[in-house]
């Protein structure tokens, strides 16, 4: 069941309304995500993959198109669907293991269970010194394990991420990623992420959906096949691995092109 | 060689040291200093005062010095049963502020978190806050005669309206990502409501009631001074009555102290509620 479908995309359309007609920011895009991989959303800034991730967690409607998760149909926002935003998001008047337990307690998940739930997915981020602080103490980096841990937790079918480490500085955003390769080898867990960062599209995913901007279409899918049974754990690893300078060239290049279109049109 | 790497001398760095200056943007002075020019407005203001009832500018009726306002104060409490309209006055502001509280905090709130309600309740909220409160007062006589009822509405109508304003725009404030985030993890409109957006938006609200509070002191001696009774304000009309210009000057000095205190306090209660924060804005 390895490649089984989990999340499916079908022709997504997405028209904002403005006052002189609307902006057309996604056009027929379809994909889909298989069960257990982390599929990456790149695209120059523009092509809508925020938004599409958006109307992935039921924040935004689509135009027109469909999805559905496990085969049901998606309408609005639901915890099998759960979400790490860009901007820090823990609950500044909750402690960690507060924010932590924070959906679980939505969902009346019974008290000693979800302490239990909790305390391990403060210990899957490393953040088990500090389970009683509260976030004002926290760094940016911190901040952003909270909100991984706290959206585990709650059990969602596919852990959704908008460019999570966007606001991160560089070094802090190596040990983010390495560590969220850490929790993948540990937990069972599908992931589709926005990013703007070829690097960071290569070092964690498994498949990039490539989209092209203005308006949002989907451009390429990539299988990173240079990846396929490597054993990748920290950045150095993925540098030094056979056919990863040729992807990030090819990336490269798939960007530049967009930006050209851009120019020339 | 000794050109390209020379070390400086440690002694040299206290000459370097940046010198304290009286006029600087935006930096922090030392407490000392803090304290220092608190006082000092109090000192030349006092000063001021006393050399201008000195100076005779004014017959010494009309400008009592702080010394005899003093002495008025004390005498009012001792002597005059004072204590009794500052009670009365302080109960009359709790009063309303709470009930005002009451109807303003929930509405605010729905106001900040839905459009609908908004869309509402903005355009009347809007209307009356442009509406002087003590035009109201020949109404509110009629209506409620000369007792405590037409004291209380008047300082409700007072405050009622920014209250909602100010609890309303703090509560849109609420960042939009801290509500998606509740409900992408399968919080409901109510649960939202309820663990996001009120707690999100608490410590500002506090700091909005600490403003208005302020202002319902500024009506309390409009709402006192007609239709006297009891309370500061009345006592102050009592005074004028008789020209007693030091006890006029102590009501007012009554109102500004009870005013810090009850500032203070709500800042204070800021302080200790809202620990979480990073630091009081």
């Amino acid at each position: 069941m390895q490649s089984s479908t989990i999340l499916s995309v079908r022709n997504v359309c997405k028209t904002f309304p403005t006052r002189g007609g609307g902006v057309e920011a996604l056009r027929d895009v379809s994909f889909s995500v298989a069960r257990n991989e982390l599929c990456v959303l790149l695209g120059p800034s523009g092509c809508g993959k925020s938004t599409l991730l958006n109307i992935v967690a039921g924040l935004h409607t689509p135009t027109s198109g469909s999805l559905s998760l496990e085969g049901r149909p998606i309408h609005g926002p639901a915890r099998e669907r759960g979400m790490v935003f860009q901007s820090y998001t823990s609950f500044p008047w909750l402690t960690v293991l507060e924010n932590v337990e924070y959906g679980m307690k939505l969902n009346g998940i019974p008290k000693a269970e979800r302490r239990e739930r909790a305390l391990h997915y403060i210990g899957l981020v490393h953040l088990t010194k500090f389970r009683d602080a509260y976030p004002k103490t926290l760094s940016g980096g911190m901040k952003q394990r909270v909100a991984i841990a706290r959206t585990l937790a709650n059990a969602p079918e596919i852990l959704l991420m908008d460019e999570p480490y966007g606001a991160l500085d560089a070094e802090t955003r190596w040990h983010m990623q390495e560590m969220l390769l850490e929790i993948l080898r540990t937990t069972q867990t599908t992931i589709l992420l926005v990013t703007h960062d070829i690097q960071e599209a290569i070092f964690l995913a498994d498949r990039i959906v490539f989209l092209s901007a203005h308006p949002g279409r989907l451009k390429t899918i990539l299988e990173l096949d240079f990846k396929k049974g490597k054993e990748i754990r920290s950045k150095e690893d993925l540098v030094e691995l056979a056919g990863y300078p040729e992807c990030e060239r090819e990336i490269m290049q798939l960007m530049r092109g967009e930006a050209k279109l851009e120019e020339d049109a | 060689m000794t050109q390209a790497l020379r070390t400086i001398p440690a002694t040299r760095a206290k000459d370097t040291r940046p010198k304290l200056r009286i006029f600087e943007f935006k930096s922090e002075i030392p407490a000392s200093w803090r304290l220092t020019l608190g006082v000092a407005v109090w000192v030349i203001f006092f000063a001021i005062w006393q050399l201008a009832a000195w100076s005779g500018v004014m017959p010494a009726i009309l400008l009592p010095g702080p010394g005899k306002v003093l002495t008025a104060l004390y005498t009012l409490f001792a002597e005059s049963g004072f204590l009794g309209d500052v009670l009365v006055s302080v109960w009359r502001v709790m009063l309303s502020f709470v009930l005002a509280c009451a109807l303003a905090v929930p509405l605010g709130i729905l106001m900040g978190a839905f459009k609908t309600v908004e869309a509402f309740f903005s355009p009347f909220v809007s209307a009356w806050r442009y509406l002087p409160a003590p035009s109201f007062i020949p109404l509110l006589l009629m209506w409620f005669g000369a007792g405590d009822a037409q004291k209380l509405a008047l300082l409700f109508i007072g405050v009622i309206w920014f209250l909602i304003t100010l609890i309303a725009d703090h509560t849109k404030a609420v960042q939009k990502d801290l509500i998606n985030t509740s409900v992408t993890l399968g919080g409901s409109r109510l649960q939202v409501l309820r663990t996001v957006v009120v707690p999100a938006a608490l410590p500002n609200i506090v700091i909005a009631m600490r403003q208005m509070l302020a202002v319902s002191w500024t009506y309390l001696v409009i709402a006192e001074i007609t239709a006297a009774d009891a309370g500061i304000g009345a006592m102050m009309m009592r005074a004028k009555r008789f020209l007693h210009v030091d006890q006029i000057m102590a009501g007012i000095l009554v109102i500004g102290l009870l005013g810090l205190i009850c500032d203070y306090l709500l800042r204070a209660l800021h302080a200790q509620a809202f620990q979480y924060l990073d630091e009081y804005s």
